[in-house]
């Protein structure tokens, strides 16, 4: 049952959330700029452009702390949070990004420092007309606890889980409220880019892009990494130990396959070991391998590394480009 | 738990990113591009991504250590601060003040900057102040104020989107400025022609319409015979040399001696490349030049630059969108360092130390008298150091003993002094050396602002505290003002902004207030002026913009058969200049972790290396070990060497021979031997 919220119902709610859970909500520090804040904020950015940093970071920061080695051979973890995390705000492919995400981190062996942040964590969608200029974006539809869909000067409050139907309850409910348009809506957004990574995996596992087309996008590549830094599903790590006093920290740091390292051997051998080589793997993996594996694309097309990218060829740039050639 | 993200300006190139840094309990958790800022864009390059990295690394300096018996030991702030004073007053008691040299920093702030030239003038009266642009754009400050009045990038980077020509010469950009190299091959998709006139086959080389693999040094002879080129043909602008230029006549004269036959035999190149070349640039309605250490980095580096000036002239390229002369800053304060007057010769703005009323404002502005003759540059002090003319030395977050030309040269310099003060927030190579040091917060840890290369003033901000008892440099330089007698009771860095506001007519307008909204390009001479993004609009700086004649010299170490390769230094683009920081950021140290030569394979194998063996690289002044990466990316006959590591540092090899009026090493041209191990 869908349910209805006005503004002062909405910051009650959250006050009610941030009162057993760590809180954030998205804040707008500068136009162009949304990101998850601890609450209470002066003002919830209630509409706008994706959130930046990914929320995906909130359990998998770019800089994390593994464990810590004493020189007694002790070894402390990093200690859980004192309350769960609370997630506000998240748009539907954040929420495909964070259950990518889980998935990963869930797969033997299980990674305890993610599942420590993540675990209990409560997640809330944020749909319908809320994107920049209050623009329709697609109902998340699950992924969440609930979602809460911006339509009109108001929302509706509709639960996935039990969990989230509890922090619903008391909420009257959206009288004559229908779903069916909204979903058609979505529907609609969701296919295009669907269609378009789905054509350029086909022409990806047929075999039809050259060499040389990896060659060309590379040469535009200047390694900046940003396209692994803002993607919600990339999970790529290296692990740094720093010699603190007698103790030794062990942290993990977001690590990027553009990069000549990524797969280079002791021996400097390195099976990825040209540019062309590692970008036409970034893409691969995502189109191809991913669904081999997950049964579906390693991309949310959240938008991020198009967005990110310094020289115009980020997923869906690139897609563009390999479809209009080789199809 | 508390979360926070704090804009603020990236702390590497000149290109002036802003990002958030985000900030979890205190401690940085990584960063996040500003999406809204003109420059950045919601966009990074690799070291941006990483700036938080090194923040917390556990060799940060956290207290002063004053050197007792060959040891460094602990020291409390005051007796610090004390001793810094009293050895520096001593040493200008006996042997005068310009027995004093002061290094002052392109990574710190503009208002830290401030400070340390009043430091040196007003506290220790001495006009011996200098930093690293000495070593980076110095032919730039002296070749463009006298061609075009003012030594900064003429137009701002919004230029590339409206250009249709860009010639980058002596500019690695989309590794050097990667920001700005994105640009330019955005510039190239959208169908704007590129010239590319460097050795090595960068990455811009790949989208260039044409690639000049010209010899090292050999820039004067290539632009005066595109010049040359373009005048034989009647291609120049001649309503813009005759209405806002003089001195051409001298010029077209000089022009006699680069005749297309000799200029290919000094450049290398075929008389068609430069012949095309100069018909592409000339041709273009709107044309960029950006150039970097390429031109700037030799013993001619000043007729470099006249020569890049010329060019613009001759086809009235300055002054509108999409055109200008557009050296590209190295580091992310280099030039608000200059313009705050981190130089021998000028007080902020550029104004002249040698003119006495301009010395009269500042004197009656700091309450004391101020030395009239100019100051010795920061390659010449070394070299006095070590002579053992200069005896003591302040140096703020600079690293000279892998910075500057040979290094050995360097070593005995600081070696020699009777009392060197560092503050840096590293235990540097150049602070092993020295009396005393003292723990300075970085970056990420105070306020600030910062004077991209487009002449971006904005704001760095704090988004953690400093780490044990390490202070603010603008606090620091308070304290050693306040010892000296002099006001400099500051609240903050705002309060030190509205001071450098009243006394420099570029920065007139700007104020921390100001500066909280959008940033504000100089010169803004007043509250409600809008900033300058294009300089030399209606008529130059100076007047009339003025042609160079120029003569071709040579470089002053070339190959011979003792040292058969010329050896060209630079950066890498995992790595920032000494490596302090890119070193303790793990992702970028992991990535380069080693100093590897470049080297022709033709070249290698003549000389039996094989890929990744050891080699040892041998000069005239010193020898180093490197690994080899055999790669056509330089030409035959040049290998290239990053100058980040210690382990292997370049500058151990480079020639400390000076452009006679920039004072700028020759770091692009010397001669080496290269064996295998
Ligand atoms: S659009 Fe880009 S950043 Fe977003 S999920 Fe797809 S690949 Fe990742
Ligand atoms: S964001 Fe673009 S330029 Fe940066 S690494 Fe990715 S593909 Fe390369
Ligand atoms: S381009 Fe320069 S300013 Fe921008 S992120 Fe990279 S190093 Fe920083």
């Amino acid at each position: 049952m869908l349910k209805t919220l006005d503004l002062p119902a909405l910051r009650q709610l959250l006050c009610a959330i941030a009162a057993e859970f760590e809180l954030r909500v998205p804040v707008q520090p500068a136009p162009g700029m949304r990101l998850l804040a601890p609450w209470p904020v002066a003002e919830i950015a209630l509409f706008g452009p994706p959130l930046q940093p990914k929320p995906t970071a909130a359990f998998f920061p770019q800089t994390q702390t593994l464990l810590t080695l004493g020189a007694d051979a002790s070894v402390e973890l990093p200690s859980p949070p004192v309350r769960p995390l609370a997630l506000f705000g998240l748009a539907r492919a954040d929420l495909q990004g964070i259950a990518f995400l889980d998935r990963f981190f869930s797969a033997p062996p299980a990674d305890d420092v993610y599942q420590r942040l993540r675990r209990d964590a409560l997640l809330i969608g944020l749909s319908g007309n809320c994107g920049t200029e209050r623009k329709f974006l697609p109902l998340a539809g699950g992924h969440c606890d609930f979602e809460l869909i911006a339509q009109g000067t108001g929302w509706w409050g509709r639960a996935h889980t039990p969990r989230g139907a509890h922090w619903l309850r008391e909420l009257p409910a959206a009288e004559g409220a229908d779903l069916t348009w909204l979903n058609e809506k979505s529907a609609q957004l969701i296919d295009e880019p669907q269609q378009l990574l789905a054509r350029a995996a086909k022409l990806l596992v047929q075999e039809r892009v050259p060499e040389e087309f990896w060659r060309e996008i590379a040469a535009r590549c200047i390694l900046c990494c940003g396209c692994n830094q803002v993607c919600p599903t990339c999970n790529c790590f290296c692990v740094e130990d720093q010699l603190r006093g007698t103790n030794v920290e062990r942290r993990r740091v977001w690590d990027s396959c553009q990069l000549d390292a990524f797969m280079r051997e002791a021996s400097g051998h390195n099976p990825l070991g040209t540019e062309a080589l590692r970008t036409r793997r970034r893409i691969f993996h995502k189109l191809v391998a991913d669904p081999q594996r997950w049964g579906e694309y390693g991309c949310v097309a959240c938008g991020r590394c198009d967005a990110a990218c310094p020289t115009g060829i980020g997923i869906f740039a690139l897609c563009e480009q390999l479809v209009a050639r080789y199809s | 738990m508390t979360i926070n993200a704090t804009l603020t300006t990236c702390p590497y190139c000149g290109t002036g990113c802003n990002f958030y840094l985000l900030a979890d309990n205190g401690q940085l958790t990584g960063v996040a591009p500003a999406a809204d800022h003109p420059v950045s864009r919601g966009q990074l390059c690799v070291k941006g991504w990483n700036a938080h990295a090194f923040v917390d690394h556990p060799a940060r300096l956290t207290q002063p250590l004053i050197r007792r018996g060959g040891e460094f030991q602990p020291a409390a702030w005051d007796d610090a601060l004390d001793l810094v004073h009293s050895r520096l007053s001593r040493l200008a008691a006996q042997h005068g003040p310009d027995s004093l040299m002061f290094f002052s920093s392109a990574k710190v702030s503009n208002e830290e900057n401030y400070l340390l030239m009043k430091l040196a003038r007003a506290g220790y009266g001495t006009n011996n102040i200098d930093h690293c642009a000495r070593l980076c754009h110095a032919s730039t400050v002296t070749g463009l104020a006298e061609t075009l009045g003012s030594g900064a990038m003429t137009n701002s980077l919004s230029c590339f989107d409206v250009t249709e020509l860009i010639l980058v010469i002596g500019s690695n950009t989309t590794e050097q400025h990667p920001l700005i190299g994105s640009r330019i091959l955005q510039a190239v998709e959208r169908g704007a022609r590129l010239i590319v006139a460097d050795g090595r086959r960068i990455r811009l080389a790949q989208h260039a319409d044409l690639h000049l693999r010209g010899t090292n040094g050999s820039d004067v002879a290539l632009l005066c015979g595109m010049a040359r080129v373009i005048l034989d043909e009647g291609l120049e602008d001649r309503a813009f040399i005759e209405s806002r230029c003089e001195n051409f006549d001298a010029f077209r004269t000089s022009l006699a001696a680069f005749d297309l036959q000799r200029v290919a035999a000094l450049t290398g190149l075929g008389e068609e490349e430069i012949r095309a070349a100069a018909r592409l640039y000339a041709g273009a309605e709107r044309a960029m030049i950006v150039y970097a250490m390429g031109i700037t980095q030799h013993s001619h580096g000043v007729d470099n630059v006249r020569a890049v000036s010329n060019l613009a002239l001759l086809t009235g390229n300055l002054g509108r969108p999409g055109t200008g002369i557009n050296p590209l800053r190295g580091q992310n304060n280099v030039q608000g360092a200059c313009d705050m007057g981190a130089l021998p010769n000028v007080y902020t703005g550029y104004q002249k130390v040698e003119d006495s009323l301009i010395r009269r404002k500042f004197s009656a502005a700091w309450g004391t008298r101020l030395p009239e003759i100019p100051g010795m540059m920061a390659t010449h002090a070394i070299e006095a150091a070590a002579q053992g003319k200069i005896k003591g030395m302040l140096i703020l977050g600079e690293n000279p003993m892998l910075s500057e030309a040979n290094q050995g040269l360097v070593k005995r310099a600081l070696e020699k002094l009777e009392f060197l003060a560092v503050i840096d927030i590293f235990p540097t190579e150049t602070a092993q050396l020295a009396t005393l040091v003292l723990p300075a917060a970085c970056y990420a840890e105070r306020d600030g602002s910062y004077t991209s290369t487009e002449r971006r003033v904005q704001r760095g901000r704090q988004a953690v505290a400093p780490p044990g008892e390490a202070r603010t440099d603008w606090q620091i330089l308070c304290a050693l003002l306040q010892r000296c007698g002099l006001a400099a009771d500051y609240a903050d860095p705002a309060a030190i902004m509205d001071e450098i506001a009243t006394l420099t007519p570029s920065y007139g307008g700007i104020s921390y207030a100001r500066l909280e909204g959008d940033s504000v390009q100089w010169p803004c001479p007043d509250a409600g002026h809008p900033g300058t993004p294009i300089l030399h609009r209606a008529q130059c700086t100076r007047g009339k913009g003025r042609f160079s004649p120029l003569s071709y010299r040579p470089s002053v170490e070339l190959p011979d058969a003792s040292y058969p390769l010329l050896l060209n230094t630079g950066r890498s683009y995992f790595h920032w200049h000494t490596g302090s920081m890119t070193r303790r950021s793990h992702l970028l140290e992991r990535e380069e972790h080693e100093v590897q030569l470049e080297i022709h394979p033709e070249d290698a194998l003549a000389l039996k290396i094989n890929p990744r063996q050891m080699v040892q690289v041998r000069s005239r002044r010193g020898c180093i070990s490197a690994r080899a990466l055999l790669t056509e990316r330089v030409p035959r006959g040049q290998v290239f060497l990053p100058f980040h590591f210690a382990e292997g540092a370049a500058n151990a090899l480079t020639n400390n021979v000076l452009d006679p009026e920039a004072g700028i090493p020759e770091f692009k041209v010397c001669a080496v031997r290269v064996t295998p191990c």
